[in-house]
């Protein structure tokens, strides 16, 4: 057993782990976070990826007490207080939903290239989530929903200065 | 008349809230208090007679119990179109892959752990690969007397004949590969004992109404007492229209009383599960020297590898769309299912219709190369308008737009290119 410190969707844990147990298994199986997903388990198809300090990893390559001290972002932590963050709005408004198993990889793909880059060109979208497979939709809708998530969050900030300004 | 409230207008699917915060609940996010794990022991050889020794995994602390055919408590088969799988392989495998034994453990750990203590005695038996093979008198047989399952014939006018009038012909041999699904959630489910007495199989199907047939018959219960629930399902594509784990589960919760869960990883997944059925094309195409076509000869072989699945069907469907989107006069299809040694195959998207094009749009490449004539034009001039009669015989009276469409696709490819 190893004990770590970490912080997940600003929640701190102090918590013994398996010196064998992966970060999926944690997130999953110990804190029961249950969004985060296995699709191969071999860093292949990005179901399992999480924000861990502003990158995108994989959390079934990463081992548990590697993420010791980390901040982690899972796709229970991207909504605001009950409302839904502009993405998770986009990619309902689009479409980019089907079977919903990549999805909130997808969210965090899209989150962590947002917060980078707030308006992205289609490429630098395809770009992005280029470590998120989808069989499903064929990609197009997952990339028009990250397009109209990035103006979303341009008007909100705008709604929010013109709110702000006229208090 | 009320305006219309769905048709036409944007709707928010039903499930697309939960599924955007990660809060649709697969069957591997669903868990019960005091619940088992399963493992699958799978063959390593592709035909074997085989004896199965469990004494050393039994010893193994938390392990419950050990699943293997003789533990069927009704008929141990199943099967979409023909009950040609053991639930638990009985006393052969017939493909890398095939299910011989259901651990039931504490942890998943200890039930993988007892997979490897189990003991198989392999007698190994011929084995063929090659569908072609597979069809002579001579070769291993899978299940039964012949490796042929099915044989669809579409005969139309009379190609001999037509043939000798052809200016051109062309003889090709085609082949596509075996595709898997890779559908992104992998199998997994539970199963338990329901306060009433009846078994409950919670598992991503496709097909729930037909699993509770199979589970009902494999247990030897009455349907009544079985129930499927499908959770959220990760993708399918047909990759999830025959059982997998439903029957292992229904059996491992009805004889341990206990829920019992299984979660497939990505590399089981692909033993576990259909593949897309690999088709040997043979297509011999004859046209005048204008451009018409006159007679098509079509041989099909559809490789159902160790189960027929739905190969009957699909193999039906790839004969009727063998011509491709053509008025021909002179058809000739033969399109045959034949067991092998493979992993076996079944539904995937297009159910058969997927593959021939591969055939039938080359043939029509290479014939208009060899005549000079636009590719293009030459499927405008020979393909289905309202009215065409298709290779078996039916009247395509509405609704053909074909040519809208091919020119939609000649606009906007050529601007493309420019
Ligand atoms: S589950 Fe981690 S990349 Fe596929
Ligand atoms: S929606 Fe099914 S894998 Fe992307």
């Amino acid at each position: 057993m190893i004990s770590i410190s970490l912080t997940v969707n600003k929640q701190v844990y102090q918590v013994e782990v398996e010196e064998d147990l992966r970060l999926i298994d944690f997130i999953r199986d110990k804190l029961m976070l249950t969004g985060t997903k296995e699709g191969c388990g071999e860093g292949e198809c990005g179901a399992c990826t999480i924000i861990m300090d502003g990158k995108t990893v994989n959390s079934c390559l990463v081992m548990a007490f590697q993420a010791h001290g980390s901040r982690i972002t899972t796709i229970e932590g991207v909504a605001k207080d009950g409302a839904l963050h502009p993405i998770q709005q986009a990619f309902l408004d689009v479409g980019a939903v089907q079977c919903g198993f990549c999805t909130p990889g997808m969210v965090l793909s899209a989150k962590a290239l947002l917060d980078e880059n707030e308006v992205p060109n289609r490429h630098q979208i395809r770009e992005g989530i280029s470590g998120n497979l989808c069989r499903c939709t064929g990609y197009n809708k997952i990339v028009d929903a990250i397009e109209l998530a990035s103006s979303y969050i341009k008007e909100g900030q705008q709604d929010e200065t013109s709110s702000s300004g006229r208090q | 008349m009320k305006p219309l409230q769905v048709v036409g207008n944007r709707v928010l699917r039903v499930d697309g809230k939960a599924k955007v915060q990660g809060a649709a609940l697969y069957p591997q996010d669903i868990n019960m208090e005091g619940m088992l794990y399963g493992a699958t022991l799978r063959s390593d050889k592709p035909h074997a007679f085989i004896t199965i020794d469990l004494e050393e995994a039994e010893k193994i602390p938390g392990v419950v119990k050990i699943l293997t055919a003789k533990d069927v408590t009704g008929h141990n088969h199943h099967g979409v179109l023909f009950k040609d799988h053991d639930v638990l392989c009985a006393e052969k495998v017939r493909r890398i892959g095939d299910p011989m034994a259901f651990v039931i453990g504490t942890s998943e750990r200890i039930a993988k752990e007892a997979l490897k203590k189990i003991k198989v005695h392999y007698q190994e038996i011929p084995a063929v690969f090659d569908p072609l093979e597979a069809m002579e008198e001579r070769a291993p047989k899978i299940h039964g007397e012949s490796n042929i399952i099915y044989h669809y014939k579409c005969r139309k006018g009379n190609v001999d004949e037509a043939f000798k009038a052809c200016d051109i012909i062309v003889e090709r041999a085609y082949q596509t590969s075996m595709v898997d699904h890779a559908f992104l959630q992998p199998e997994a489910g539970i199963a338990y004992m329901d306060e009433d007495g009846s078994v409950v199989v919670l598992a991503a199907t496709q097909y729930p109404h037909f699993d509770q047939l199979e589970v009902a018959e494999a247990l030897g219960l009455p349907t009544e007492k079985v129930r499927i629930i499908n959770p959220a399902v990760g993708g399918a594509f047909g990759g999830r229209e025959d059982i997998t784990m439903q029957i292992h589960l229904a059996l491992a919760a009805y004889l341990t009383g206990k829920p019992v869960k299984v979660v497939y990883g990505r590399e089981e997944s692909f033993y576990a599960h259909s593949k897309r059925h690999p088709i040997m094309m043979k297509y011999k195409t004859g046209a005048t020297k204008e451009g018409k076509l006159l007679a098509m000869e079509v041989m099909l072989v559809g490789d159902t590898g160790a189960y027929a699945s739905w190969a009957i069907n699909v193999m039906r469907k790839a004969g009727v769309h063998a011509p491709g989107p053509y008025e021909i006069p002179n058809v000739k299809v033969d399109s045959y299912a034949v067991y092998t040694n493979n992993p076996f195959c079944g539904a995937m998207r297009g159910f058969g219709a997927t593959q021939t094009p591969i055939g039938s749009e080359q043939q029509m490449d290479i014939l208009a190369r060899e005549l000079g004539i636009d590719p293009i034009q030459f499927r405008l001039m020979n393909c289905f308008r309202v009215g065409s009669e298709t290779a078996n015989g039916q009247i395509l009276h509405e609704s053909i737009p074909l040519v809208q469409c091919i020119e939609a696709v000649k606009d906007r490819m050529f601007q493309e290119l420019r």
